[in-house]
């Protein structure tokens, strides 16, 4: 349900421009759970950031049902952040001046008919297990906390597809398990999409399918590398 | 609800939480420097506004009451006087009436002194104004201010009353060589008229009405004595002006026609067709108090536009944020002008309240003496509304501006910083 076709994203210009994705071909089903994976610097963060609609391909399409995204005027990309994805940053990406519940149906105001979401919200927070947190403001939890408060957010639209860019990275063990159970939950119960960038490898076994990127495009692991790939 | 309205209300929303979480001591900052513009709007053109009235009531009371009549065109006098006062009293509209017979005089006091003929000293030429004293306390107020001695009576012959600035002292505030260097109530002061009559008065009083342009450069004496003067037989029914003090509250306009219908052949006019060359120089100051104005309204703008965008800068990975959910562009830039528009509405309010039950009781208990009187300010609503507005479209556009120009950054810049 998504693709995309010869992606390119080249930051800055001359001599100082840095290539980050050099042709991404990728395809993603509906109800998949993905990780995109590779070093540091292999463009995965550019990429799910174009992908998620935050950012511009220099050169090529994503095609989401059929749409070509990459070409719709910035209004419409707003709309498409709001009622069709959802993203989950790595760093607290919470509003300051918003309770918990009210930072999670902040996006659903906009784009629901009636007052149902507040509703929802708090559904939504009990199944990320803060039902004792709502009118607290992000400042007063923790980072475990916001993590889980930000895929409540990520998630009330009801998305087609959940990104998230490495969301566990600033947590500890034990509430990267939550949040990564959390989207296992929501995939396997829900049929959630999700494409989540990590770099943890035991990762892996939460997730159907892994993308490798390297050097800004998708290793096939193992298929010969195309020539211009090489330098 | 249309989409409208939930972008509008989404707008309400982030703007309330902003303002409620927000810093309040950079609230209280942006509202103070709101208030504070605009008095300073208000308060310049207030004070001009309050001068010019005062001038204006001045010119009123003590030297043109509300409606002058003067001789026909060719003619140096009003004639008949004597017919003319009582029809002009039974007017509706009219409080009191007087006539004035003027000329000038040459007013020496210590001539005996004098070293020689070509010795000017203590000596000067000066409108003197014959009047009724009985019937000028109705209409003019020079009575009220009395220095020193006392106001003329119907039948004084050899007195006379002089303005501060003809008897000079410390009270008067031109040079003393431009009057008669400090005359007292009792002196004896020497008057030549234009006819060459010469005769002596004592001062019977001096008064100050702080009308330092004319006023208080004048002499009166009794309209019998003037007659006398000059030929009590031709001039006892005879008049230079007649003033026309109006009941309160009633404009000249109506008045001035009833006049013209007695029949009476000279010309009538109201007091402000004299305050022709004081409103030019109040004017002046007018123009002055508006630049004054325009060039607080920019700066105001300016602080306006600062504390906002600093606000606003400190606030652009929140906005990132919002834009990559999918906040519409419209209810993020509403929340700030909503803001902005708050913090004006907030300061305008408080600038009303600052001048009417601050500024106002203040200067009514502790009033400031200005050398016309005490400083009067007035208030015009229509300055207010201006000013209000001036300030509203400001702190839109203090607003608008920094919350457009994030909005048109790219969202992982906003967010990242990259
Ligand atoms: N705004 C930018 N301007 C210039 N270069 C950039 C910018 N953002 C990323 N890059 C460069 O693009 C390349 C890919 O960056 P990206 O952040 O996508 O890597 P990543 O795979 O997410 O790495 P990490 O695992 O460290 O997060 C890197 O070489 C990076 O330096
Ligand atoms: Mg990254």
């Amino acid at each position: 349900m998504i693709h995309t076709s010869n992606l390119h994203k080249t930051y800055g210009h001359g001599s100082g421009a840095v290539h980050a994705l050099k042709g991404v071909e990728l395809q993603i089903e509906t109800g998949e759970f993905v990780a995109v994976m590779g070093r540091s610097g292999s463009g995965k963060s550019t990429l799910l950031r174009i992908l998620g609609l935050l950012d511009e391909p220099t050169q090529g399409d994503i095609y989401v049902d059929g749409i070509n995204i990459a070409r719709l005027p910035e209004r419409k990309k707003a709309k498409f952040r709001l009622n069709k994805f959802g993203f989950v940053f790595q760093e607290h990406s919470l509003v300051s001046e918003l309770t918990v519940l009210e930072n999670v149906y902040l996006p659903a105001i906009c784009s629901s008919h009636n007052n149902e979401y507040i509703e929802y919200a708090r559904e939504l927070l009990e199944v990320v297990g803060l039902t004792d947190r709502l009118q607290h403001y992000p400042g007063e939890i923790s980072g475990g906390e916001q993590q889980r408060v930000a895929i409540a957010r990520s998630i009330v639209n009801k998305p087609k597809i959940l990104f998230a860019d490495e969301p566990t990275a600033s947590l500890d063990e034990e509430s990267s398990h939550i949040v990564l159970d959390l989207f296992s939950r929501l995939n396997r119960d829900m049929g959630q999409t999700i494409i989540m960038v990590t770099h943890e490898p035991e990762d892996r076994k939460y997730v159907d399918r892994v993308i490798y990127l390297r050097n800004g495009a998708v290793d096939l692991g193992g298929a010969p590398l195309s020539p211009d790939l090489l330098n | 609800m249309t989409p409208f309205f939930k972008r509008y209300k989404l707008a309400l929303f982030l703007a309330f939480k902003s303002i409620i979480k927000g810093n309040h001591w950079t609230l209280a900052l942006i509202i103070a420097v709101m208030a504070f513009s605009f008095v300073n709007l208000i308060f310049t053109s207030s004070i001009i506004s309050g001068v010019m009235a005062t001038l204006d009531q001045q010119m009123i009371d003590t030297m043109f009451a509300n409606i002058v009549l003067s001789p026909e065109e060719n003619e140096y006098y009003i004639e008949k006087v004597d017919e003319l006062l009582p029809k002009l009293e039974q007017l509706d509209g009219v409080a009191a009436v007087s006539a004035h017979l003027n000329s000038t005089a040459f007013i020496e006091y210590r001539w005996k002194e004098k070293l020689s003929q070509a010795d000017r000293g203590k000596s000067g030429t000066w409108s003197v104004i014959g009047i009724d004293p009985n019937n000028e306390i109705n209409v003019t107020s020079i009575h009220e201010h009395l220095v020193e001695g006392q106001y003329l009576d119907n039948n004084d012959r050899d007195q006379v009353l002089l303005g501060v600035e003809v008897a000079g002292g410390s009270r008067s505030q031109t040079p003393d060589f431009l009057n008669l260097g400090g005359v007292h109530a009792g002196d004896k002061v020497r008057l030549t008229f234009e006819n060459g009559i010469m005769r002596e008065y004592t001062v019977k009083g001096i008064f100050c009405a702080r009308e330092m342009q004319r006023a208080d450069h004048l002499a009166f004496i009794t309209r019998k004595e003037m007659a006398s003067v000059f030929n009590r037989q031709v001039f006892y029914d005879r008049a230079t002006q007649i003033l026309v003090r109006t009941a309160d509250g009633r404009g000249e306009g109506s008045i001035i026609p009833a006049i013209k219908g007695t029949g009476f052949k000279g010309e009538v006019r109201g007091w402000d067709e004299y305050a022709g060359a004081q409103h030019a120089v109040i004017g002046t100051f007018g123009v002055i108090g508006s630049v004054i104005g325009a060039v607080g309204l920019i700066v105001a703008t300016i602080v306006m536009f600062i504390i906002i965008y600093i606000n606003v800068l400190n606030k652009k990975r929140q906005i990132g944020i919002l834009r990559a959910v999918g906040i519409p562009r419209d209810a993020i830039v509403g929340s700030y002008l909503i803001q902005a528009l708050s913090f004006a509405g907030a300061g305008i309010v408080l600038g009303f309240c600052l001048i009417n039950f601050v500024v106002h009781p203040v200067l009514a208990a502790f009033p400031i003496d200005l050398p016309i009187g005490p400083l009067n300010l007035k208030v015009e609503m229509g300055r207010m509304v201006i000013s209000a507005f001036a300030l509203l479209i400001a702190s839109l556009m203090a607003g608008l501006v920094p919350a457009v120009t994030v909005m048109r950054e790219n969202i992982t810049r906003t967010i990242w910083g990259v």
